[in-house]
């Protein structure tokens, strides 16, 4: 071979090599875009929610209450009749088909809808008011496109007749899309148009929380320990290797771990965020300790050196010195983990967390979702509008752990410019 | 002859091992007060490991076994019992690559005399800040910029810097490691006149592998090969007439 053709395969293997380099990044992003905007598509249209506009009259007959009537009792009075009176109000309707299939456009919470209003102004005594009703999860998902309206009478939820009057609140616009605060405050629900992710929230944040107090002090310590006072020998090689082993274990083994100790033996409360906490937390240590361990080793020993030099004693020299120039790598290392603990689904399905709860959590040791378990409960869901809202589920998920991820990279650029 | 001075620090029959691997063979030197030593000899001779033995700073190292003697002022300081914290008060270092804090000047200067318990006030930190810059030589170039990082300064400020706060705590002795070796001619030659300045007052012990270094600026020179410390006396006589031949390649430059 000459060495002209020699140099040439050269160029032409750093071409190809170009070219592979290209094409992997190019096919990579072409799967995220399509995952986006996959989940895009689906999800976007759950923040919004259909509503009808309804003339509510608190009619004082049908209501049996006094103005200046006290909390208690509104909450515990019946809006039952005027509820059903102001919603046949939407439509003429023939028969009690007719007017059954009028009551089935709306939520099955339009009682609450109407209570809420009069408790929100108690003076609506005897007087109308317009309300923007909540409509069903068949509607509101024929409002947003969703519903195929084309199929056979037979083969839709939706009847002929329901159609009929969906067409006319169209025409005069009595049917409207508003922002979807259900989907924020509400805890699970059956129906779709009422559930939010209020209650998974709540638990992933408390989840989170006490996966972070637990986590992050042992861990750290732990690091400090295993990396600068541990002698080298082989139990601390052994703790190493274990650490290393332990990170790579699957999720659900820590779900079978937590259910037998902190469920079985120690009789924790079940479906908590509590025991979430705690199983994440074992699950996030070996995760943390080991981005810990890396960024202490990255300290360059002449710092841990020039400290002693001038009579620091190794306490001294790993706090004042080492641990801070740690700190950066340890806290964004604490983040990852937390994020991947945030999105982790399998242990928190055995520990109980995958139960249907209605309410939200108001502390950690009642019953809770969490937002990777709420993704999963509405996927397996029938109803047409837990499609969205599982996308939105994932999105919100998805926004968490990217402003999580963006703050790891955003706190270790940060403190780390600060010498160089 | 010239008087010599007190000694400092006396070793006896010292051995120093890394795991199998002994490092360093029966060493005796006397080193002497006020005075600048200089330690000469090939990589891995152990010129480094026998002044870390006097600042106990090879407790670091796991392996690291030491025996033998080595006394300061008379007080045997190789004793487990003995408080290296206090030790190294007295005993200060300078190493090879210069190491500030990745803190404020002032931050480095400080740290040693808080530690210690010196300066209770800030007044009296800022004079001792002030005074080990001067004695550094340093004070000009850095007063009005004690807040910055010391590891914005240049490399020979930077082991200026490090030789302040060596000074910062007042200590005895100072050790210096190859304190020149990453540092251009400049910057060395203001070293060398600090180190000059500096032995009015401290026991300046200096390892270098440069050989002009140690005549500019040592009284006594030390020569080691292999481990063993194969001859030491005054300076001139070392450069001058050696007696030992191995002495004699290596300063002419035969091996090395």
């Amino acid at each position: 071979m000459t060495k002209e053709q020699r140099l040439k395969k050269r160029h032409n293997a750093e071409k190809r090599f170009r070219f592979y380099g290209l094409a992997s990044i190019f096919f990579a992003l072409l799967f995220v875009l399509i995952l986006v905007h996959n989940i895009f598509s689906k999800g976007s249209s759950a923040f919004m929610k259909t509503a009808i506009n309804v003339e509510v009259f608190y009619d004082k007959d049908l209501l049996e209450l006094e103005p200046g009537v006290s909390e208690e009792e509104i909450l515990e009075a019946d809006f039952f009749d005027i509820t059903i009176e102001s919603l046949l109000k939407v439509y003429p309707a023939k028969n009690m088909d007719e007017e059954d299939a009028l009551i089935e456009l709306f939520t099955t919470d339009a009682e609450i809808e109407i209570k809420k209003a009069f408790l929100k102004n108690k003076n609506l005594i005897g007087k109308k008011i317009n309300l923007e009703i909540t409509a069903s999860d068949d509607i509101d998902q024929l409002h947003k496109g969703n519903y195929p309206r084309d199929l056979p009478e037979d083969r839709r939820r939706i009847s002929n007749f329901q159609l009929e009057i969906y067409d006319a609140l169209v025409e005069n616009k009595t049917i409207n899309k508003n922002f979807n605060n259900y989907f924020f405050k509400n805890g699970d629900s059956r129906d779709p148009e009422i559930a939010g992710i209020g209650g998974a929230l709540v638990g992933s944040f408390y989840s989170i929380l006490i996966c972070l107090l637990l986590a992050f002090p042992v861990a750290v310590l732990a690091s400090i320990y295993l990396e600068e006072f541990a002698p080298k020998n082989k139990i601390t090689d052994f703790i190493e290797i274990n650490i290393n082993n332990l990170a790579a274990v699957p999720s659900i083994v820590y779900g079978l771990l937590a259910l037998q100790i902190l469920l079985a033996t120690i009789q924790l409360p079940r479906s908590t965020p509590l025991v979430a906490g705690i199983t994440l937390a074992l699950m996030t240590l070996p995760r943390i300790i080991i981005p810990c361990r890396a960024s202490l080793k990255a300290v360059p020993p002449s710092i841990r050196e020039g400290a002693l030099a001038v009579g620091a004693s190794k306490f001294q020299s790993v706090f004042h010195h080492v641990v801070p120039l740690a700190l950066p790598g340890t806290l964004s290392g604490t983040i990852i983990g937390l994020a991947q603990a945030l999105g982790e689904t399998a242990p928190l399905i055995l520990i109980g967390m995958v139960a249907f709860v209605v309410d939200i959590p108001s502390t950690p040791i009642d019953p809770s979702s969490s937002l990777p378990v709420q993704v999963y409960l509405w996927s397996e869901s029938a109803e047409r509008g837990f499609v969205e809202k599982t996308s939105a589920t994932i999105m919100m998920l998805l926004s968490f752990l990217i402003v999580m991820n963006f703050l790891a990279v955003y706190l270790r650029q940060k403190f780390e410019k600060r010498w160089n | 002859m010239e008087l010599m001075n007190n000694v400092k620090i006396k070793s006896k029959n010292l051995n120093v091992y890394y795991g199998e691997k002994q490092a360093l063979f029966d060493v005796n030197l006397d080193l002497n007060e006020k005075e600048v030593t200089a330690l000469i000899g090939p990589s891995g001779c152990g010129k480094s490991t026998f002044i870390r033995c006097i600042n106990r700073m090879n407790d670091v190292i796991d392996i690291c076994k030491v025996s033998g003697n080595i006394e300061i002022d008379g007080v045997e300081i190789n004793d487990k019992n003995l408080d290296v914290v206090s030790l190294r008060e007295r005993v200060g270092m300078v190493f090879q690559k210069p190491n500030p804090f990745p803190k404020s000047i002032y931050d480095n200067i400080s740290y040693g005399p808080k530690i210690h318990g010196k300066g209770e006030t800030k007044s009296e930190l800022d004079e001792i800040v002030e005074n080990s810059l001067k004695k550094a030589a340093l004070w000009e170039e850095v007063k009005d910029r004690l807040d910055e990082p010391g590891t914005g300064l240049s490399g020979g400020q930077q082991q200026r810097l490090c030789i302040a706060r060596a000074i910062s705590v007042n200590p005895e002795v100072i050790l210096m490691d190859e304190p020149c070796s990453a540092l251009d001619p400049i910057a060395t030659a203001k070293i060398e006149e600090l180190i000059d300045e500096l032995k009015k007052t401290y026991t300046i012990v200096i390892v270098t592998h440069s050989m002009a270094q140690a005549v500019r600026v040592s009284q006594k020179t030390g020569f080691f090969h292999l481990g063993k410390l194969i001859e030491v006396g005054k300076t001139e006589k070392i450069f001058k007439n050696p007696d030992n031949k191995m002495t004699q390649d290596y300063i002419t430059g035969r091996f090395g």
